[in-house]
């Protein structure tokens, strides 16, 4: 859900769409991550609006709330480390083969 | 309790393929010169990587984001299997690698109780390897998991796979 909100704000409706919950247990999840101060609710008409509080996106520096996200990104990094490793030990065993 | 029940879903799985020999992939995931240069997500720089890859060493990273804010995340290692698996935990740490609770930093994460990453290097031949990234997965099927990517991978290959032991021999 905080994967969703660091999106960008949404409403209580918008939220519960993703998942295969009822709307009574995304509130209710909802209630403990304000609570948790890490979203605020705001009344827009008739609609309750989400917002990632933003102390808590720098606190949490969104990263560290998508495990996947850490370890999708790190590993695209690791290919490229890789690719130079491997050019590097092709231009070492041409100055020395 | 040791029954593979389940949990699959919940259980973050990784994989990548790189086009270079598994013993240079297990250099980069354990040699912290190279560990520097790709820990943390797209826009991060990781300013200090002290790496001890072996059962009951502990590595720390440090990892900075964009805005300069630095997180520090710890690794102990239960199973480490040279070149091919490592069996570990990762937890959220001070820059002494002492444990912090996520919640203390405002972070919601579900981790399972007695749960373990595991990460896999398979060599798919062709100077190819493939990394599998499991996260939370359950001791015991930790213990059996590089058994199990093993015998899904080469099920229809058991004899090459034989072959190339006895060539190793």
């Amino acid at each position: 859900m905080i994967e969703r909100l660091s999106h960008g704000p949404a409403s209580v409706h918008g939220l519960t769409e993703p998942f295969a919950l009822s709307q009574q247990m995304i509130s209710k999840h909802i209630a403990y991550l304000v609570r948790a101060r890490i979203v605020i609710k705001t009344k827009r008409g008739r609609e309750s609006i989400c917002t990632l509080r933003p102390e808590a996106i720098k606190t949490v520096s969104d990263w560290a709330i998508n495990y996947r996200r850490f370890w999708e990104e790190s590993f695209d990094k690791l290919d490229v480390v890789v690719n130079e490793m491997k050019k590097a030990e092709a231009r070492h065993d041409k100055k020395h083969g | 309790m040791t029954k593979n029940t389940g949990n699959e879903a919940e259980r973050m799985v990784v994989t990548r393929i790189f086009d270079a020999p598994r013993e240079l992939v297990w250099k980069a995931w354990t040699d912290p010169q190279y560990v520097m240069q790709w820990w943390g997500p797209k826009g991060f720089t990781a300013p200090v990587c002290k790496m001890d890859v072996r059962v009951g060493g502990k590595s720390l990273c440090c990892m900075r984001s964009p805005d300069g804010q630095e997180c520090w995340n710890a690794i102990e290692y239960h199973e480490i299997v040279p070149h091919e698996k490592i069996v570990s935990d990762m937890y959220f740490s001070d820059s002494k690698g002492n444990k912090i609770e996520p919640a203390e930093l405002g972070i919601e994460h579900e981790a399972i109780e007695g749960a373990h990453d595991v990460t896999l290097f398979e060599d798919l031949g062709n100077g190819k390897t493939k990394l599998t990234h499991i996260g939370n997965e359950p001791m015991e099927s930790a213990k059996n998991s590089g058994q199990l990517e093993g015998w899904n991978q080469t099920l229809d290959k058991v004899a090459a796979v034989v072959a190339g032991l006895a060539q190793a021999k």
